[in-house]
């Protein structure tokens, strides 16, 4: 019963969160409407058995990556103001595309097998206790005892990070060898 | 009405993709832009996690594992389009999305 409670609570604040992205005139509302979305989305995941998953969900994604977003949307905000409309009337026409795929969702949601309940610990034999994502149980599911397919995503997971990083520098960098370089603030090396 | 069930969590993925896939649509700015595709992504994230809540075995842990692997990517994701978003700024001094049009010409 306290479950039923819990899970209304974050699942009102997420989507009135998400609400807010959809609404907000300013970028900085929608990226704090955004946190808060994530943030009882981590609820829900500890709610549902996932307490590493709700560590994760907080540390990179409401902490770095929105932080990320955050700060250019400050840096970007001090040079310029936004003066770019909020939605247009062809906006309006976008929002069938989204109502389709709704329909897509609620086809496919009918159809799959919801009767099968949620695995509660003891119901069947070996189905573990309620908090069954553990840093121990999803590490073993990583990196097993010999090198698994999980490894491998993993280590191409770290070459797609470094390559983005990489990236992310030759694109936000000023032009690379245009003389335009001169009037900016000085970059070390190139 | 005890227990939580599987159809609430897929719901309320349903509906925060929605949200999400909605603001990518309408919206002009290309901070909501970025910001629809990491709220879909969550939702996405919200479903991986329900149906290993509904599997049993080792099932269960590889759709919390799937997870995972979606952040890392988000969070690339978020770096590249961030530094994307930063160059098209800089050429183009507007974030309004039909300002980008000379792929067109």
């Amino acid at each position: 019963m306290i479950t039923q409670v819990y899970f209304w609570f974050f699942s009102l604040v997420a989507l009135a969160c998400g609400l807010g992205v959809l609404a907000c005139r300013h970028p900085i509302h929608g990226a704090l409407s955004l946190i808060g979305a994530m943030v009882s989305l981590a609820g829900i995941y500890s709610l549902i058995g996932a307490p590493f998953l709700a560590t994760i969900q907080i540390l990179v994604y409401a902490g770095a990556i929105m932080m990320l977003l955050v700060f250019v949307i400050m840096v970007l905000n001090s040079a310029k103001d936004d003066k770019t409309p909020w939605f247009d009337a062809l906006g309006v026409f976008s929002l069938f595309p989204a109502l389709a795929v709704g329909g897509v969702l609620v086809r496919a949601l009918v159809g799959a097998n919801m009767r099968q309940p949620f695995l509660v610990a003891g119901s069947d034999g070996k189905a573990p206790g309620p908090a069954r994502g553990t840093v121990d149980a999803i590490s073993r599911t990583l990196f097993p005892d010999k090198f698994g397919p999980w490894s491998f995503l993993f280590l191409v997971v770290g070459l797609l990070l470094l390559s983005a990083i990489v990236g992310a520098v030759l694109l936000a960098k000023r032009h690379l060898d245009s003389p335009a370089q001169d009037t900016s603030t000085p970059t070390g090396g190139h | 009405m005890g227990d939580l069930q599987p159809i609430q969590l897929q719901v309320l993925a349903a509906l925060l993709f929605l949200l999400g896939l909605a603001t990518v649509l309408s919206r002009r700015n290309l901070f909501f832009v970025l910001m629809g595709v990491e709220l879909m992504l969550n939702a996405a994230n919200l479903s991986f996690v329900s149906w290993s809540r509904t599997f049993s075995g080792s099932t269960a842990l590889e759709g919390q594992v799937g997870p995972l692997f979606a952040i890392a990517v988000a969070a690339a994701e978020a770096c590249v389009g961030l530094a994307m978003l930063l160059s098209v700024f800089r050429s183009s001094e507007s974030l309004d999305t039909d300002a980008f049009d000379k792929m067109k010409e």
